[in-house]
């Protein structure tokens, strides 16, 4: 049924505006388990947007709004993302002590000589920092447990081996970073 | 007592294929950097996945010697690497992540790229044998049997027949038919450092039809390229040594493979001797095949070309064309080029010189290409694609340019 909208969409509005009823009016989502694409290093959208449209990295809800789309149209749509400023999913406040673990795990993971010290992410490597802390605990549990197709073998052998836990403390941890 | 050995080789290796349960793969990322490095931000290089339009592939930045000629041949393969030449002519381009097989056609003045085959785990093995088209992806192996008249022939899948293990890292494929007529594949390391299980770190040959599997080699981290030598038909390949020890090395290796078996000392010792930093043995390099010569730190050594044709000059027959994709693991980058190598049969008296330079600048660090793999063209001009910007170029020489 939501594909079906999708497909209808597609021809009735504007790509971006596609893209806007989910990730939201700025790129900044607003809806549980889909992500925030404001902000995101043009590489990545550009990657994750062929990925879809070539079945790579399956996902119901992407791979009808993306079919048909051109290489040039997926760089003209990940140009405009990459610059719009990220604001984090989350104005809760930090508790420091997960806080602290979260940089402990993350130190120990090596998360940050990838996505950068900062979580800002660049080329291939996404932006961590402020990203919706349902969709990161999603992701790095899909990671693990081999379910995240397409892309490269070193996200699902990076948490191999990572707790539950560790993985909600570090979604708790990068959702609340500016 | 040798052949008792060997028989007592040949069981232990066939029960550790019969009851291949995978053992936890290593943590790959994890492996390997020691404490000093642990704020380093080297990471794999990105690759590009969109077209590259004709206009933004600068190949007049490209610098060769003397006579040479190079030209963009083919474009708009995003991520094409190795090339296998069908029997008519049509060239067939393997990738990795976006999981497509190309064919490119020569119109003469043009050259037209149809995908043949998607949504493969890194197809990134092409051979061609017998009229078909041999892909190896990571989890498959398909025939595609008269492809070039037959554009839509539905594949042949001998996935079953060639016993593939089923770790990721390193298993992407380079494949290729050898003198004897058989396809050799190689299985690397599932790891950056680690002790490979019994079907990894190695090289294998197997009829075409996957019948009659050996392992050839062992010892072997990761190769994607090899050639046989013209003269004496010896497997040449080349190895990607490990990360995270430093800018230096080890370097990656050309070895050659005089007979069936040797081991090249994978994980204890690499390069010219030295040992490795984490899995200690002691004398490590005892009973250890030393490297033809040495490839450059972290050089991501690709495709070996030993030229037999006409076209360039007689000094370079029988020499080798390798390409070295470039380096992520090192502060200054290392590589992005093509350097003819050449020594005698016997693998001795190696000499590396530059050949096709300015992918990359020294000066800031830039780059804009990787070349990955050469083909030798039946007018004795040379291939060499370009993985990161989906091109082929086209090098040919004449005299007195």
């Amino acid at each position: 049924m939501l594909a079906a909208l999708f497909v209808s969409a597609v021809f009735a509005q504007d790509t971006v505006a596609l893209c806007a009823s989910c990730h939201g009016a700025d790129g900044n989502s607003q809806i549980p388990n889909i992500p925030s694409i404001a902000g995101q290093p043009k590489l990545f959208v550009e990657n994750q947007l062929i990925l879809f449209r070539e079945g790579l990295r399956v996902s119901l809800q992407m791979q009808p709004a993306v079919q048909g789309l051109t290489d040039q149209e997926i760089v003209r749509l990940a140009r405009h993302y990459t610059s719009q400023p990220a604001r984090p999913a989350t104005t809760e406040a930090t508790d420091p002590a997960q806080a602290e673990r979260g940089i402990a795990i993350a130190k120990k993971l090596h998360c940050g000589s990838c996505h950068l010290p900062d979580f800002r992410g660049r080329e291939q490597m996404p932006r961590l920092a402020g990203q919706r802390e349902d969709y990161l605990v999603e992701s790095m549990l899909a990671y693990r447990d081999n379910r995240r197709t397409g892309g490269d073998t070193i996200m699902a052998a990076t948490l191999y081996g990572v707790s539950d836990a560790d993985i909600r403390t570090l979604a708790y941890y990068l959702a609340r970073l500016r | 007592m040798k052949r008792t050995v060997a028989i007592l080789a040949l069981v232990s290796f066939g029960s550790a294929f019969a009851q291949s349960t995978p053992p936890a793969p290593p943590p790959i990322w994890q492996q390997g950097r020691p404490a000093a490095m642990a704020d380093s931000k080297l990471a794999p290089l990105a690759g590009r996945m969109t077209e590259t339009p004709r206009s933004e592939v600068p190949v007049s930045n490209l610098n060769l010697p003397d006579g040479f000629t190079v030209e963009i041949w083919a474009h708009g393969l995003p991520g094409g690497r190795a090339m296998a030449l069908g029997d008519n002519g049509k060239i067939y381009v393997g990738t990795r992540i976006i999981g497509r097989v190309y064919e490119v056609t020569d119109g003469g003045d043009r050259r037209s790229v149809r995908v043949v085959v998607d949504k493969l785990t890194q197809p990134a093995g092409v051979a061609f044998a017998n009229g078909s088209l041999y892909v190896m992806a990571i989890d498959k192996m398909l025939r595609f049997d008269g492809i070039e008249g037959n554009p839509n022939v539905a594949p042949v899948d001998m996935t079953a027949q060639f016993n593939l293990p089923p770790l990721q890292h390193h298993n992407w494929k380079y494949i290729r038919f050898g003198p004897d007529k058989k396809l050799y594949v190689p299985f690397g390391s599932p790891c950056n450092i680690c002790e490979p299980t019994a079907e990894y770190g190695q090289i294998r040959r197997y009829n075409p039809d996957g019948s009659g599997m050996e392992v050839i080699a062992r010892g072997v981290r990761n190769s994607v390229g090899f050639d046989w030598h013209p003269k004496t038909g010896e497997l040449w390949f080349t190895d990607h040594g490990r990360d995270w020890m430093g800018d230096a090395g080890p370097q990656d290796e050309l070895n050659r493979l005089s007979k069936t078996g040797l081991f090249f000392g994978f994980p204890y010792c690499h390069a010219q001797g030295v040992p490795d930093a984490d899995f200690k043995k002691a004398d490590p390099c005892n009973g250890v095949t030393l490297p033809v010569t040495l490839m450059g730190p972290h050089a991501a050594v690709m495709g070996v070309l030993f030229y037999t044709g006409k076209m360039f000059p007689a000094e370079y027959r029988d020499t080798m064309f390798i390409a070295r994709k470039g380096s992520w693991n090192r502060t200054t980058k290392f590589g992005f080029d093509v350097v003819n190598v050449r020594a005698t049969p016997d693998g001795k008296n190696a000499k590396v010189t530059p050949f096709m330079t300015g992918f990359m600048n020294a000066k800031d660090q830039s780059f804009w290409g990787r070349p990955a793999y050469l083909l030798q063209m039946p007018d004795g001009a040379v291939l060499v694609s370009d993985e990161q910007l989906g091109a082929i170029y086209r090098v040919s020489y004449a005299r007195g340019k």
